[in-house]
């Protein structure tokens, strides 16, 4: 995430102000440098926050925000929600570059969204050796016992949600979720996610690690009219799974 | 003063090896006042670690542990201590051994563990060192566990990782075959259970006859006979766990040992046990062992049967922890003893506990014990004191050191 920011600035960087503004108006050079950067941060928020930048402009677009909802009516944060295209054009989103740090004996983030053909980096930042490894059918793949960040990328072609775990320290637990979706992020801490969507047909899904219910059974159509302001509510049927007691606090313990 | 020699050689040699080593030193000082009997490792028949003649500032443990992995598989785990009391080595091994723990396979796993090491009996000595995160002293029955229990031999493990394919819960199996422990039995025989937190090291002993200087080894072979036993173990998510296990040393208890005429104690046992954790810092544990200790001089069998269990609540709010624990412990006899029991110990037990931990290094602790115990054996040696209540306050200062430390 953070490249692609950098990135941006560049972009933004790349038109020479001088050109842009004569010598008599050094205020609004300034002031030009200052909307480039505030420009940046914002896209760098945007970005984090797990909503692809790139929203075709051209497209007409419509708010679209989605809530979960426990089965008994409570909000759950830190859903993944995906929103994808049925039109028998449509691309996944651009891969990216992830990093799953360990700090503390656990993942950090220990959850990540990424669109297919990403590459997740894995640093092991603890003092002691790590020994990573997944048998999810999404993605079966073991790092060596490490310290540093000996290892290239992880490459993720295939959709799906991959659990990884560490074979020395049983108590360390991250996920992966790769999606071919257009559209993906995460319910903040009041369970709803919003997101710019281009007019059009789509598949709602949402996982969360400690989710009891089929996830194919609480798939939704959504259909996006341009101008819209669409809220969309998922409610999940059975209650779910105890947070982990793990010293280290999860992003999906926020519901207890 | 072997041992350590062993220790520290392979110490060093594992430091200059490809992985880097994780070590880790604890100091443990306590400051307590007790108004027991002559503690049973200083010869006499109190079930505490200390007795009113050792009330004041003692060493509870130092500790040095080593692990260190050997390619990408295989790992040594070496625990030595030492418990500031007159044993045969000043300082020595409590565990050791190479563990194989090769990668996970389509949601199994295996653990293969050669060397010295704890059978999964506790449910309560879940921290570094074989110690319990609840208190000071662990149960009358896990005491016994660290008193004449190890395993010297190959313990297997496989396990199914339900909980990382999507399900609620994990299953494991266990089996071990091992040597060297047919002394086990002879202390619960002789003085029954006790309350303390020393373990017997690998090379050290223990006094099972008060009054008399004869300390015995403890693990040792005499009759050429492997033990076995079988263990299964269920968790539900992180929440509960649940054991149950099945031991036999399969001694033969007409065997004695030609030099130092010990006998082969046949012990067989069942244990269970549960712990059960809420998520709001609740801890849940309850665990049953009864069994049975037997040898056979000359045709006599002389059999121990025994049984210990308790249960333990325990509150963990932030750094801070409150425990407490009602203990229950009975080892009976086959035959009248010279005094007319049909006992050789039983009793119960009462702790209180409180664990500071400001941080990674220090851990401070208090905790109150009151046991209460009538022993066939202090009564045939002081005939007016066949009751024994015994009481202890005692505080811990421990510091540790290391890379392992976190």
């Amino acid at each position: 995430m953070r490249p692609s920011a950098r990135r941006n600035t560049r972009l933004i960087r790349g038109i020479d102000p001088e050109a842009a503004f004569p010598a008599g108006l050094p205020w609004l050079r300034y002031g030009y440098r200052a909307a480039a950067i505030l420009l940046a941060g914002l896209l760098t928020l945007i970005r984090s926050a797990g909503v692809p930048a790139a929203v075709p402009g051209s497209v007409p677009s419509a708010s679209v925000t989605i809530t979960v909802h426990s089965a008994d009516g409570r909000p759950v944060p830190g859903a993944v929600i995906t929103v994808r295209s049925l039109a028998a054009d449509a691309r996944p989103s651009a891969p990216i570059k992830a990093v799953m740090d360990q700090i503390n004996r656990a993942f950090d983030p220990d959850l990540l969204v990424i669109p297919v053909g990403s590459t997740v980096d894995f640093p092991n930042s603890d003092t002691v050796s790590h020994q990573i490894y997944s048998f999810s059918p999404a993605k079966r793949f073991t790092l060596p016992l490490y310290r540093g960040n000996p290892n290239p990328p992880v490459r993720f072609d295939q959709p799906g949600v991959v659990t990884l775990g560490c074979n020395i320290h049983d108590e360390m637990v991250g996920y992966l979720v790769v999606t071919d979706a257009q559209y993906f992020g995460r319910t903040d801490a009041s369970g709803s996610w919003t997101a710019d969507i281009a007019r059009g047909k789509y598949r709602v899904a949402v996982w969360h690690p400690r989710m009891n219910d089929d996830a194919n059974e609480l798939e939704r159509e959504l259909t996006v009219a341009a101008g819209d302001r669409v809220t969309h509510e998922l409610r999940l049927t059975k209650p779910l799974r105890p947070a982990p007691l793990s010293a280290h606090p999860h992003s999906w313990d926020g519901y207890r | 003063m072997k041992p350590l020699a062993a220790l520290i050689a392979v110490g060093m040699g594992l430091t200059c090896s490809a992985h880097a080593t994780d070590w880790e030193v604890d100091l443990d000082m306590r400051l307590l006042s007790s108004d027991g009997q002559r503690s049973y490792l200083d010869g006499g028949t109190g079930a505490l670690r200390y007795g009113e003649n050792q009330s004041g500032l003692q060493l509870g443990r130092l500790r040095l542990a080593l692990d260190q992995n050997i390619g990408e598989l295989w790992s040594v785990h070496l625990d030595a201590s030492s418990w500031g009391e007159h044993d045969k080595n000043p300082i020595d091994l409590t565990e050791a051994y190479l563990l194989f723990r090769p990668y996970p396979f389509d949601g199994l796993r295996a653990r293969i563990k050669a060397g010295a090491f704890y059978a999964p009996i506790s449910l309560e000595n879940r921290g570094p060192g074989w110690e319990s995160p609840y208190t000071l002293t662990p149960s009358a029955l896990n005491t016994w566990v660290g008193e004449e229990l190890r395993t010297i031999g190959l313990e297997g493990q496989i396990d199914w990782l339900g909980t990382r394919t999507g399900h609620l819960f994990d299953v494991g199996l266990t089996g071990a075959v091992y040597g060297w422990n047919e002394p086990a039995g002879v202390a619960l025989a002789s003085q029954g259970f006790m309350l303390e937190d020393r373990q017997t090291t690998l090379f050290g002993r223990v006094n099972p006859t008060p009054g008399l200087n004869d300390p015995r080894e403890v693990f040792h072979e005499i009759d050429g006979r492997a033990g076995v036993y079988a263990g299964i173990e269920g968790r539900f998510l992180d929440r509960l766990v649940v054991r149950a296990l099945r031991y036999d040393n399969r001694s033969d208890p007409t065997q004695q040992d030609g030099v130092t005429h010990i006998f082969a104690w046949l012990t067989t046992f069942n244990s269970a046990g549960a712990r059960l954790e809420s998520g709001n810092g609740w801890t849940g544990i309850a665990q049953w062992l009864q069994g049975e200790t037997t040898i056979s001089p000359h045709s006599h069998r002389l059999g121990y049967p025994f049984d210990a269990k308790f249960l333990l609540i325990s509150k963990q709010i932030g750094r801070h922890t409150f425990s407490a624990r009602y203990d229950r412990f009975e080892v009976l006899t086959h035959f009248v003893t010279p005094t007319g029991d049909d006992y050789a110990q039983y009793g119960h037990a009462w702790t209180l506990a409180y664990l500071f931990e400001p941080n990674a290094h220090w851990r401070f602790a208090l905790e109150w014990l009151d046991v209460s115990t009538e022993s066939a054996l202090r009564e045939a040696i002081v005939p007016s004191e066949e009751l024994s209540r015994e009481r202890k306050i005692e505080a811990s200062f421990r510091y540790a050191l290391g890379s392992a430390v976190r």
